[in-house]
């Protein structure tokens, strides 16, 4: 059977957090080896409840509770995986990959190298990210560039509920190890998301968002759809912006994003990671190495203040972009 | 059952014997190794850092001897007697440690290196010590949902016991009974940390009482006796009745890396000399013929060894890159 990778407008809609639990039932049952573990994932369902009505249908031996402990279930999800399973593992937050740093980036990234490409670490860790309206500064962090410096990681990071079910499926399949950052402040946004088992979103694959002349607007996760009223707004004035979403970033497509550039001659790069040292500061220097003499204005990022997230929910709002501030940063970049 | 012979008991000596000549031969393939590294440093230098593990061969050998061929093995840094125990050939580790194409890890390796081998079962080490509790644990995850029926072993020091990852495996691992058995190699010095100054305890294996899991004690210098000890761990192990922490004492001759002159210790050896040397130990329970025939066999196995990796070219600049993706 042949891979689909578009989504028809037709399809039935879906909740992102529903299509990410979609793509983990389709895969446990298409592979017996595919298996899960993470805090609560089994009997609860996941504290987001991404998980749940897994555990019954698959059982403990494949719906694996743990304890409070990340460096077992990335550390272990390691070791399962170049044994011949397929893991997918849970850390409750994203930020909690810094209490398994060690297995995430030196031993999920690198075991395959250090051997020889003897062995494959296939596994998957999700990991729900952003700002989710009062979590706090270590639970609502973009922290998806670290998967850029560290060779051997793939990094996935889904905008849509299709995307979602669509990249997890790919993820899952891909011999090597993928950071899956899920936007939990997302879970509950729906979409169309096709029905058919082998829908798979590939790897390095930017999706054209919105189509436009003025601008390229490069935005991830959450920014994804701040840009899309923005670029609404700014259509009312006649500036249309083009709206690419690269989905992952590692790999990453700079095919689409330098042709859309060589087009409009503008680049606006935004993300609701911390803007210094983020994922755009390395998509802005490779725009600008390969698409200097197209550009018209200088390449800009718009990210989160360099600070971190207060745990208000009204005062998190201010640190990262909104869609005013992408719309006034575009009109500003395009009258350049 | 009939009655037992004459003939019965003379075949279980010499089976025995055998057992005991063969396990000889693996303590005396890692000594010869030892020596003829630590020779080779002293005349070469090295491109990295070698840890040795001359003094705790036993443990090496007399563990993995209790091993089947597809079991797992994560070996600790202190030498390269697990690998070779393993089944590895001496050519391959060597190649190894001496960055060359023949390796495991096809040229990449230098110094303390990533042996692997896949098909028996040797699944490679962390630079980090004492990461590999919990992908251990993860293996035996997968020998228990495969239904493979597969032992992972896990060697590490003292110093890595005071390691988190072990308590984080641990406490699941017994829990959910996988099949493990973790083999510490207590030499006494965590670098240049005494153990006294390290654990409350005099035993580290009593800190498997805590996660309900069987410690045991075992004189690291003996090999029969690190044999029989991780024999009834793996039986327990794979009768699924869950983990065991083998806490061998053993001893450190040399510094934790050669060329560490260990200005922090009073009792440093002279040379090679050591307490109790588990080859004489076990020597002394083979027959002086046999053991005097097996040891010339081993020098010319390793010396040979040697030279074929010298012939061999080292690292292609290509594999730099070679192995970040599948």
């Amino acid at each position: 059977m042949s891979a689909a990778t578009e989504t028809p407008p037709e399809a039935p809609q879906l909740g992102y957090a529903r299509a990410i639990n979609q793509a983990l039932a389709e895969e446990m049952r298409r592979e017996q080896r595919v298996w899960m573990l993470g805090q609560d994932v089994g009997r609860m369902g996941g504290v987001f409840g991404v998980t749940r009505g897994l555990f019954d249908e698959f059982g403990t031996d494949r719906v694996r509770d743990t304890t409070l402990n990340e460096t077992f279930i990335v550390g272990a999800a390691v070791g399962a995986a170049m044994t011949g399973t397929i893991p997918v593992a849970e850390l409750q937050f994203a930020d909690f990959m810094m209490i398994a740093g060690d297995e995430v980036f030196h031993k999920m990234g690198k075991w395959r190298y250090m051997h020889g490409g003897r062995l494959s670490v296939p596994m998957v860790l999700r990991l729900p990210t952003g700002v989710l309206g009062g979590v706090g500064a270590e639970h609502s962090q973009s922290l998806e560039v670290l998967g850029m410096h560290f060779p051997g990681l793939k990094v996935a990071l889904p905008a849509t509920p299709a995307d979602a079910k669509g990249l997890l499926k790919t993820a899952i399949r891909d011999p090597d190890p993928v950071l899956f950052f899920e936007h939990k402040g997302m879970y509950r946004v729906k979409g169309p998301v096709p029905e058919d088992p082998e829908f798979l979103v590939p790897f390095g694959e930017a999706a054209v968002r919105r189509e436009g002349t003025a601008l390229t607007v490069v935005a991830t996760g959450l920014m994804v759809g701040r840009a899309l009223e923005a670029a609404e707004a700014l259509a009312a004035d006649g500036i249309e912006l083009e709206v690419i979403d690269p989905r992952t970033l590692v790999p990453l497509d700079m095919e689409t994003i330098v042709g859309s550039v060589e087009k409009t001659g503008r680049a606006l790069v935004v993300h609701e990671a911390v803007r210094t040292a983020g994922a755009g500061a390395e998509i802005a220097a490779r725009i600008q190495e390969a698409a200097f003499f197209a550009l018209d204005a200088p390449v800009w990022r718009l990210g989160a203040l360099d600070t971190s997230i207060p745990q208000s929910p009204d005062l998190e709002q201010l640190v990262i972009p909104s869609a005013a501030e992408i719309e006034a940063a575009a009109r500003e970049l395009v009258a350049l | 059952m009939g009655t037992r012979t004459k003939a019965d008991d003379k075949a279980e000596r010499e089976g025995s014997g055998q057992e005991a000549l063969g396990l000889y031969r693996e303590v005396a393939r890692i000594r010869e190794l030892e020596l003829l590294l630590n020779r080779y440093i002293g005349e070469h230098g090295f491109g990295g850092f070698w840890h040795p593990g001359l003094g705790q061969e036993a443990v090496q050998a007399g563990s993995v001897a209790a091993l089947r061929d597809d079991d797992y093995l994560f070996y600790a840094h202190r030498g390269l007697g697990y690998a070779l125990a393993k089944g590895m050939s001496p050519v391959t580790l060597l190649a190894d440690l001496l960055g060359r194409q023949g390796g495991s890890v096809g040229g990449k390796g230098g110094g303390t290196v990533h042996f692997v081998d896949p098909e028996r079962g040797v699944l490679g080490q962390g630079g980090t010590v004492g990461s590999s509790f919990v992908l251990g644990a993860g293996a035996g995850i997968s020998a228990q949902m495969l239904g493979t029926d597969k032992v992972v072993a896990i060697f590490f020091g003292d110093g890595s016991a005071a390691r988190g990852t072990w308590h984080e495996a641990a406490l699941t691992a017994s829990v959910w009974k996988l099949p493990l058995v973790w083999i510490c190699e207590n030499n006494g010095w965590a670098i240049s940390v005494p153990i006294a100054e390290q654990s409350p305890t005099e035993n580290i294996a009593d800190r498997a009482a805590a996660y309900g899991v069987p410690g045991v004690v075992v004189d690291g210098q003996d090999a029969v006796a690190m044999k029989e000890a991780t024999a009834e761990a793996v039986a327990r192990a794979r009768a699924g009745e869950g983990p065991t922490l083998i806490e061998a004492k053993t001893l450190r001759v040399r510094g934790h890396y050669e060329g560490d002159k260990q200005a922090y210790r009073e009792d440093v050896p002279d040379g090679f000399e050591m307490p109790r040397d588990p080859l004489k130990i076990l020597r002394e329970t083979v027959d002086a013929g046999e053991a005097d025939r097996v040891d010339a066999e081993v020098g010319a196995e390793i010396e040979a060894a040697l030279e074929e990796v010298l012939a061999m070219p080292p690292g292609d600049p290509e594999v730099v890159t070679r192995g970040v993706w599948a």
